[in-house]
């Protein structure tokens, strides 16, 4: 394998166009026609080489699949309509009535909710631990225990768990271990190389390059023995180490039918070619960033595990070969205080949504996280006192200037 | 010999040939992308050369369309 940004770039085209474009067309056609019925039948059945529908493949799609997993390492990649879509794709996949999911105790606000508020009522069970104790996980692992479930940066929070020692426990006790990358989108991080099972990841975010379409994506990494899973036990007879892929192709996501559109596929395919240019530059600002915000005499603390007094520094210092992200909190005195800062602020936006190329702020304990109660959110480390930055591009000092005058103001 | 391939039943020349040998025989398209599935189980690619084939015996050549090899 050639190196990341070359992969980026030149990575899993299979067929030459007839025209010789150099980028993947946009295919926006819903239906593909066949030569013959039996052809049809064939396609259907999985036997030819064909799209049929573009709930359940499309050309377009499909090149974004193989050149995420040209760059992750694994057996095969799904792509769906958003991250939240490839979460519930694959816990729809492993999970259900009776069975539970062991997770971090800090989770994406929707992540929660879709367990707490969505599944629970379908029968599911979440036991949450503290990952970065995995004699936590270890415990919470019973027969009923269908996945273990870690974002790799936990937002906002901005924890890092030791992935290998999970996977360890996960593969000594018969379950996939899942892990969010979206923080790290493939080029911060490499699930595979931390033997986690299955990756999903927001493309939304750092691959889509500028949040210019929503999307999701589903790893495998090919690591896990299907067999082990009652939901995917009979696929795995079947197709052996594309079990859960071809489980989720032929039935959850094409069920469920959350598909990404080819036009999405095709803005994520031009992200992806400059991913790890961006993916340096924002995560080089945020540090730098978290070294000056953290001087000052506004704040309280600063929350940034790429600083080395973070508690999670050893384990971003292992798992994050290029930079520790573009995610960075601060605490003011509160939530007023957090409210003038976002007010006073030039060039940063105030908005939701991370790994843009500009630089986002949003108050978490507002509006992320506004579902639950002032107490909930102390449990989940989202304090009304809290910021969070999401660093972009820019030029570090405009940045810095900016941040430097917002504070000024409160 | 007779095997059913792809739900088809067909004639193999040679006897009790290997998977392996099946798949350049049909002339399978791409199947560096292909999960062979022999009586509705999974084939592992290292038991292609060593998987022999009967008469009668089930053979479908499945493709994962998508990122997926």
């Amino acid at each position: 394998m050639s190196g990341f940004a070359t992969e980026s770039l030149h990575g899993g085209i299979r067929k030459k166009d007839p025209h010789g474009t150099l980028r993947t067309p946009v295919y926006d056609s819903v239906a593909f026609e066949y030569e013959k019925a039996d052809d049809m039948r064939l396609a259907f059945e999985g036997k030819k080489l064909a799209h049929s529908y573009s709930r359940i493949s499309n050309p377009t799609v499909e090149d974004l699949e193989e050149r995420i997993r040209v760059l992750s390492g694994g057996t095969g990649v799904l792509a769906v309509s958003s991250g939240m879509a490839a979460i519930s794709n694959v816990v729809l996949a492993l999970a259900g009535s009776g069975s539970r999911i062991v997770a971090s105790h800090f989770l994406f606000g929707n992540t929660l909710s879709l367990f707490e508020h969505t599944l629970k009522p379908w029968g599911l069970s979440v036991d949450y631990v503290d990952t970065t104790d995995p004699g936590q996980v270890d415990e919470a692992i019973t027969d009923q225990t269908r996945a273990v479930f870690v974002e790799i940066i936990t937002n906002p929070q901005l924890q890092v768990s030791d992935i290998e020692a999970l996977s360890r426990i996960t593969r000594a006790r018969g379950v996939p271990l899942i892990v969010d990358g979206t923080t790290t989108s493939l080029g911060l991080f490499s699930s595979k190389s931390f033997n986690a099972d299955i990756e999903v990841i927001s493309s939304t975010k750092s691959i889509s390059g500028g949040a210019t379409s929503v999307g999701g994506l589903i790893v495998d990494n090919g690591l896990f023995d299907w067999s082990k899973n009652p939901k995917t036990r009979p696929w795995a007879e079947k197709a052996g180490p594309k079990a859960f892929l071809v489980y989720l192709r032929r039935e959850v996501y094409r069920n469920v039918g959350a598909c990404l559109s080819p036009h999405n596929a095709y803005l994520q395919i031009l992200g992806l070619e400059t991913l790890e240019l961006r993916l340096r530059k924002s995560s080089d600002n945020a540090l730098s960033l978290a070294r000056r915000i953290r001087e000052h005499a506004k704040v309280r603390s600063v929350n940034y595990p790429g600083l080395e007094d973070h508690p999670c520094h050893e384990a971003a210092q292992k798992q994050l070969a290029n930079g520790y992200g573009a995610l960075l909190c601060f605490e003011l005195a509160g939530r007023e205080e957090g409210f003038h800062f976002l007010d006073r602020l030039k060039t940063i936006r105030r908005a939701t949504n991370i790994n843009d190329n500009k630089t986002l702020a949003i108050h978490p304990a507002s509006t992320i996280f506004s579902e639950y109660s002032p107490s909930e959110r102390e449990a989940m480390g989202v304090p009304d006192t809290l910021v969070r930055l999401s660093v972009g591009i820019e030029n570090l000092e405009d940045l810095w200037a900016d941040v430097v005058q917002a504070l000024e103001g409160v | 010999m007779i095997l059913k391939v792809n739900g088809e039943a067909k004639t193999i020349a040679e006897e009790q040939p290997s998977v392996m040998k099946l798949l350049f025989l049909c002339n399978v398209e791409s199947p560096e992308l292909v999960s062979v599935q022999l009586n509705g189980k999974f084939v592992g690619k290292d038991h292609y050369a060593t998987s022999q084939l009967h008469d009668n015996d089930e053979v479908d050549f499945l493709y994962f369309l998508g990122g997926g090899r």
